[in-house]
């Protein structure tokens, strides 16, 4: 039993496991085949109460242990998460399994340093070991005493009427052997089908010194239908998911039937992709998938971290130009429905909608409270952790492109020779640089105006200070998705992004074809 | 935290309550974190963590369930769950515990019962100075994203009702520091580490911090190059995600399922007879060791390229009685939250004969790549493409630093265009290469 990690050293910054103040940020999709199953029905809703020993007398008094020696701040972070997931595989439900994880995280400040210390035990003496091993990173400061707790009662952002935590995995199960059978008579190219519905019950309850109390049900749920077609030695894969804040209320039989087709057609018109060429081209990037540019290449260089470290390429930009003025880019967690939305973020600030880039300016950066407090600005409700188990830092929502004018088809006929980008599997951004690269898992030639012949190994790469100033034109047709992840800090968080379709000038491709 | 009772107890149990076979995995890990920047500490982590995941089998159909709350009831309720989820799922022939029992377990020397004897200020010490270090390095260094130090103590255990009740122990401790050259759109980072089972084997703090600070200042100045094709060296240090990306292509699994490129190939020769790849979890004291594998199996050296001919691809007991091959002791687990996958524990591409100094020879234009941005490796098509940061060659030496390149090509002609593999390897965790040479890849940057 061994949990190697791949140790990509050097570019990369993901050498120690969460000791370097780094790490390399990366983005990716949950093709259907890496859904590792998992799965429960009601038993463990996530309407379960608070522990008998997570009283407020009790928070109270955990918080004092934190501050016994000398901390400005100290705040408590308790979480119980269960998590279920069904999947089929080769026309037959295959998993089903659940998962439950429950602990307080504990989290004290002095200046710019955090002392920080989990319990996944929830008996009291083991939480007051926990406070007192974070209190430890204080010393000689005057003790404060917590604040009365106020309870907060945050707007809510996510569109959930039903628990899938309260739906059997039985009728899960369903919607799953139903989208098979439309992928698998879609067309008998079609060798392999996968098809998966995941959901995530995060209860939690976030109390700090200054007083704030706060709790919150965070639910997110997840279908993906997944295809690989085969014809002589021609391979090719296709997908399709809906993933967002949604209850049970949002997926039925006619969407993962819906999904199945679209992830089969995907495949099939893939079958026959030529390799990519490499070089300079224009690109227009579908609406959707080409957010996950916008948080990496350009959303992880305006997080609060890196610019007040001054080690991010925006760090000195605010105010000015950055942009065409084409481009104006929100962070909003108040999206609703959105599978970065949050009513309060892991900080217990409420979500909130912020505007980065405005007509091309920058305008804003991503907060947490530590940083906005040391860079003396607000927090942007983006305080963002995995888990109990490790300390918040500023993190992206929901990152989108607002939508601009042009008709999709007229960006398209603007290109004489080019590339269209209509999915992005992945990708990953040196802040330091502003340095990314894509790899685009559904991608077609331009020529004359016209989307024609598909091709494969599409790579993006650039700079995102480049592609700022690239950016031509932005049409008015955007598109928010979820079901994407992002690492930081060897942490991996749930994050939306869309984008109108959109036409940049100039991107190095990576392809076979010199 | 008695960890043999608890896995031989719930294993007892899952039988109990109607399971025909069943599999617990538990952990107890015990972590320390410090990250220093410009001199002060800016995070200071402990924690003791556990956690249990269960695996079991009913008429050939699986439940699997985790849990970080081990008290009695709660296990109870996680046992019920688990065989009322195996009743959901469908049975497939090849569904159950491996088919092996006990074996004895090799002493691989893992944990360094003296860690837990060192004081924190030791640790932070340690973090501090390899960053102070690194920044002392040369002027051009102008920022930091700090130094650290970390480690782990974890004691896991795999029980089944195949009489399988394996405990071992393992220690993990690290530092290492990254810092940031020149200023606005021109900065650089660099970084370097030095990760081992025993304290007293890490790496000079010295050391680490010039590696760090060279890091950074040697890509000062990068830029891309106009497209062409030419000689690429894969530098050791930045070659191991490139052999990962092909590893996920000899996937067992995908190959019975027809999704990868490599399907066929079995046999065949896939790459140059310069390369031969091996995984080897089985060295004493080593970080990329472990006694036994994600479901029990005892770990031994397995040969997957063999001077260029597949040899095999990689299985778990239950991709291996799909395809009805035989099991090769690599199932790999991401931590007790999931089940067991086919995967490689201890990846080590073999040493070649050239000096490293004879890669660069003959080589008018080429590229040295330190760093890859992807794996590279499409596994469904066999397309390679891959964005990369290095140096440019000219006449056999390194003439400016480049950044902003891709490479494109596909992964089988790549293999077999490897024309030299250096005698340079450095084992230093579980991804190890030596140096190599392609004959020619396509590099993508400006317009040609």
């Amino acid at each position: 039993m061994h949990f190697p990690k791949p140790d990509q050293s050097m570019d990369r910054r993901s050498f120690l496991k969460k000791g370097m103040h780094t790490g390399a940020l990366i983005v990716s999709f949950p093709i259907w085949k890496h859904f590792a199953g998992k799965d429960t029905d009601s038993l463990l809703a996530a309407e379960a109460g608070l522990p008998a020993g997570l009283d407020k007398e009790s928070l109270r008094k955990l918080l004092e242990v934190c501050l016994s020696r000398g901390g400005e701040f100290a705040e408590l972070y308790y979480e119980r998460t269960v998590e279920n997931s069904i999947s089929l595989d080769e026309d037959k439900i295959s998993t089903a399994t659940r998962g439950l994880d429950m602990g307080v995280g504990f989290r004290v400040l002095q200046g710019e340093k955090t002392g920080f210390a989990f319990s996944d035990d929830l008996d009291f003496t083991r939480l007051k070991e926990a406070a007192e091993t974070a209190a430890l990173i204080a010393s000689g400061g005057v003790k404060e005493k917590p604040e009365k707790f106020t309870a907060l009662s945050p707007p809510s952002y996510y569109l959930v009427k039903v628990s899938p935590d309260t739906i059997t995995p039985k009728a899960k199960a369903e919607l799953l052997i139903k989208a098979n059978a439309v992928a698998r008579a879609f067309d008998k190219r079609i060798t392999q089908v996968g098809v998966s519905f995941y959901d995530i019950n995060k209860k939690i309850l976030i109390a700090n010194s200054e007083g704030l109390y706060v709790e919150d049900s965070q639910t997110l749920t997840s279908l993906g239908a997944g295809c690989a077609a085969l014809e002589g030695q021609q391979r090719s894969r296709g997908y399709e998911s809906k993933s967002g804040s949604y209850g049970y209320e949002h997926f039925d039989i006619k969407l993962a039937e819906g999904m199945a087709r679209t992830a089969a057609e995907m495949a099939i018109r893939n079958l026959p992709a030529e390799d990519a060429p490499a070089g300079e081209f224009p690109i227009v990037i579908a609406k959707g998938y080409g957010g996950i540019f916008f948080h990496e290449a350009i959303g992880h260089s305006l997080e609060g971290d890196g610019i007040r470290k001054k080690t991010s390429c925006f760090w000195d930009k605010l105010g000015q130009p950055i942009a065409t003025s084409v481009v104006t880019l929100a962070d909003d967690g108040t999206y609703r429905g959105a599978w970065g939305a949050v009513n309060v973020d892991d900080e217990g600030c409420v979500g909130q909608n912020t505007v980065l880039i405005d007509k091309g300016i920058c305008a804003a950066f991503i907060q947490d409270k530590l940083n906005a407090r040391l860079m003396k600005m607000k927090p942007t409700g983006n305080g963002r952790r995995e888990s109990y188990k490790f300390p918040p830092y500023p993190r992206m929502t929901n990152t989108y492109l607002l939508p601009g004018e042009a008709e999709p088809e007229d960006i398209i006929k603007s290109v004489d020779k080019g590339l269209y980008i209509a999915k992005i599997g992945g990708g990953n951004v040196q802040p330091t640089t502003g340095r990314f690269v894509f790899s685009v898992t559904e991608g077609y030639m331009i020529e004359s105006g016209k989307v024609t012949k598909p091709l494969k190994g599409i790579m993006l790469m650039g700079s995102g200070q480049d592609v700022l100033k690239n950016i031509s034109i932005v049409g008015n047709d955007l598109l928010v998705i979820g079901g994407g992840s992002c690492g930081k800090e060897g942490q991996s968080k749930p994050v939306g992004f869309g984008n109108p379709t959109l036409k940049v000038d100039k991107i190095t491709v990576g392809g076979k074809k010199a | 935290m008695d960890i043999k009772k608890i896995g031989e107890e719930v294993v007892k149990k899952a039988v109990q309550y109607g399971a025909e076979e069943a599999e617990a995995v538990i952990e107890n890990v015990k972590e320390f974190n410090v990250s220093v920047r410009k001199g002060e500490i800016e995070t200071l982590q402990k924690s003791v963590s556990k956690g249990l995941g269960l695996r079991l089998f009913i008429n050939k159909q699986l439940g699997f369930s985790y849990t970080s709350d081990l008290s009695p009831e709660s296990l109870d309720e996680t046992v019920k769950k688990t065989v009322e989820l195996a009743g959901i799922t469908e049975a497939k022939p090849w569904h159950g515990l491996p088919d092996f029992g006990p074996q004895p377990l090799a002493e691989l020397d893992l944990y360094d019962a003296e860690l837990a004897e060192i004081p924190d200020e030791k640790k932070i010490a340690i973090a501090r100075d390899v960053e102070r270090i690194a920044m002392a390095q040369d002027k051009r260094i102008t920022n930091s994203e700090g130094g650290s130090f970390s480690n782990t103590e974890r004691e896991a255990g795999l029980f089944n009702s195949k009489g399988i009740a394996y405990v071992f122990k393992e220690s993990r401790c690290s530092f290492g520091a990254y810092v940031i050259a020149g200023e606005g759109d021109a900065m650089q980072g660099g970084g370097w580490s030095s990760t081992k089972r025993f304290f007293k084997e890490l790496a000079a703090v010295e050391e680490v911090a010039k590696t760090a600070a060279q890091k950074a200042i040697e890509k000062l100045g990068a830029r891309p190059v106009e497209t062409k094709k030419v000689p690429v060296i894969f530098d050791r240090y930045a070659a191991p995600s490139f052999w990962m990306g092909l590893l996920f292509a000899l996937d067992g699994d995908a190959v019975f399922r027809k999704t990868t490129f490599m399907t066929e190939m079995l046999e065949k020769s896939i790459a140059s007879p310069f390369v031969t790849i091996t995984d080897n979890p089985t060295m004493p004291r080593f970080v990329g060791s472990v006694p036994f594998d994600g479901e029990g199996n005892v770990t031994r050296k397995n040969t997957i390229v063999d001077k260029g001919i597949l040899k095999m691809f990689l299985y778990d007991s239950q991709t291996a009685r799909k395809a009805g091959v035989k099991v090769n002791t690599m199932a790999r687990r991401y931590g007790y939250q999931s089940g067991p996958s086919a995967g490689f524990l201890c990846l080590i591409a073999e040493n070649g004969k050239d000096d490293p100094a004879s890669l660069f020879k003959d080589v008018k234009e080429g590229l040295l790549v330190t760093g890859m941005r992807g794996l590279g490796t499409d596994v469904t098509t066999g397309a390679f493409s891959v964005g990369c940061s290095g140096f440019w060659i000219v006449d056999g030496a390194k003439a400016f630093p480049v950044d902003g390149v891709t490479l494109g090509g596909t992964t089988l002609d790549i293999l077999k265009a490897i024309d030299k593999v250096a005698n340079d390897l450095d084992l230093r965790g579980s991804l190890n290469s030596p140096s190599f040479r392609v004959a020619e890849i396509t590099v993508g940057g400006k317009k040609a």
